[in-house]
């Protein structure tokens, strides 16, 4: 019966922890580094496209998703619950946001639903935490450019850069050291590019790592004219020969 | 529970025998069309909002956006086209980004479709949907009930037979964009004339294959008003005053602003211009 599944999976132990979720922390940190910088005229998210096998065709698997045309997500941790997170964010920010206010939820508010449906793991019959730490960068009208991250236990924190994942700890420091307050985006992609090479094993190319940048308005990836008042999407995700450029160029 | 709730149906009926009907819904009145030509698709419409007899808006948009090259044109009940018209853009929004592909003008056909069945006609949404999609360019039409049509060119509302009339003149096998523009130009303007339920401007859309869909709103505007030939300003003096009193009722005070608003001839009261 349903009965059997209706009690938390997720308990005190008599320390006060709840160990599921730092269990939970504990499969992020096996993950791939992540990490995102926010500029004073954008946010990068970028991460390191780790195939088990040279024969996975890279380009059908994509780890940073846009959430709306303003928002994406990078995440550290296990992919199928990203994927999941991804829906259901997509999901929500249309049912719970923009078919009632008319317009795309903004980023704190994506955030903290995104927040909800990870804390609603840890209290809930029958299911786990999210085995995933995210990172979401996004721009509204009156927050501007703001980066987020999300852990399984449902906290989330603004950042001005930071990583998550297995090398998150010296990438944070590499961070610190060279995060600035008048950062440009393409100055951030730099940083990002640098940082994530401290931590990328194999090779890195335009086909092992992926960048994703929420920056200036695209009008020309619209797909029509004519329309007042309306903006291109800011979200963007750099292709493998952009990112090969800039690699040419550290 | 889904659908519609028919509980006041009863107390409705009472009132509207007692002389208390149902105010009329804005009607779209409308004259709108659709027309394929090489390489794409067209959909015009007229900008005219009535109610009853009574134009509402002399120029309201009745092309709406469904996805950035898929665009629907809409008669009947306003705020039903509105509606049912943006619960598709957000569904086919949210299909697109888990498919990963485009969205299709068929897909977007088969939810209308089976959405407006499900209300049986009570969702008063009769659409021209258009769009050019990665299978081509593509031209439908639905009606509240639920029907769909396909065609190389279509025409709906209350000013349709006036623009059907100029559609079967005119229309030929292998149109050029440009022709198929002044083609449905045409046809709306049938309907703006010859329709009481259709006027004003025609707001126009094209959407043509590897390019992004082009909207023309108020592509044409026969209806524009005309400067009035003479002045029927009062001159002042024309109503006397007997007496004047002013009373204080808010105390001024002083702002900081970051912003000044220069209101020019505040102190003229202009009864026509």
């Amino acid at each position: 019966m349903a009965d059997r599944y209706s009690f938390s999976l997720t308990t005190f132990s008599p320390s006060g922890k709840l160990v599921q979720i730092e269990y939970a922390f504990q499969a992020v940190n096996q993950g791939v580094t992540s990490l995102g910088i926010k500029a004073s005229n954008g946010v990068v998210l970028a991460t390191e496209k780790k195939s088990t096998s040279d024969l996975i065709d890279a380009s059908s698997l994509s780890k940073i998703s846009n959430i709306t045309p303003d928002i994406g997500m990078v995440y550290s941790g296990m992919g199928p619950d990203f994927r999941v997170l991804v829906d259901k964010a997509r999901k929500s920010s249309h049912t719970n946001y923009k078919r009632i206010y008319n317009e795309y939820p903004p980023t704190r508010i994506l955030v903290e639903d995104v927040a909800r449906t990870m804390q609603e793991a840890t209290q809930s019959g029958g299911v786990r935490p999210y085995g995933v730490s995210l990172l979401v960068g996004g721009h509204d009208v009156d927050n501007e450019f703001s980066l987020y991250q999300v852990d399984p236990s449902g906290t989330y924190f603004p950042w001005k850069a930071t990583a998550i994942g297995k090398g998150s700890t010296s990438a944070k420091t590499f961070l610190e050291k060279r995060w600035t307050e008048d950062l440009e985006l393409e100055d951030a992609i730099h940083i990002a590019l640098l940082t994530l090479k401290e931590s990328v094993e194999g090779e890195m190319n335009g086909n092992t790592v992926e960048i994703g940048v929420i920056g200036p308005v695209s009008d020309h990836l619209l797909g029509f004219e004519g329309v007042k008042n309306v903006q291109g999407p800011r979200f963007r995700k750099l292709s493998p020969q952009e990112i090969d450029d800039r690699l040419d160029a550290l | 529970m889904p659908g519609f709730n028919f509980d006041n149906y009863q107390r409705n009926n009472f009132l509207a025998s007692k002389g208390y009907p149902i105010p009329k819904a804005t009607s779209t009145g409308t004259t709108i069309v659709g027309c394929r030509f090489d390489g794409g698709v067209v959909i015009a419409a007229d900008t005219r909002a009535t109610e009853g007899d009574i134009v509402a808006d002399k120029n309201c948009e009745k092309l709406h956006r469904i996805s950035p090259t898929i665009w629907c044109a809409g008669a009947g009940t306003a705020a039903d086209c509105e509606f049912v018209t943006q619960l598709m853009s957000s569904t086919l929004e949210l299909h697109a980004l888990s498919t990963g592909r485009k969205p299709r003008v068929v897909t977007c056909l088969t939810l209308l479709k089976q959405h407006l069945f499900k209300y049986q006609g009570h969702v008063g949404a009769y659409l021209i949907v258009a769009g050019v999609d990665p299978t081509g360019p593509r031209l439908f039409s639905i009606h509240a009930h639920g029907s769909t049509d396909v065609g190389y060119y279509l025409s709906l509302g209350s000013g349709s037979m006036a623009a059907m009339a100029v559609l079967e003149t005119k229309w030929k096998q292998s149109l050029t964009k440009d022709e198929a523009m002044s083609l449905c130009a045409e046809a709306i303007e049938a309907g703006i004339w010859n329709d009481l339920g259709s006027g004003s401007n025609v707001d126009m859309c094209v959407m043509e294959v590897d390019k992004p869909a082009v909207l023309y709103r108020n592509y044409r505007t026969p209806n524009e008003r005309s400067i009035k030939e003479k002045s029927y300003k009062f001159a002042r003096g024309t109503t006397a005053v007997l007496k004047e009193k002013i009373r204080p009722v808010v105390d001024a005070v002083q702002f900081d602003i970051f912003e000044e608003t220069i209101i020019r001839d505040s102190d003229k009261m202009e009864i026509d211009s």
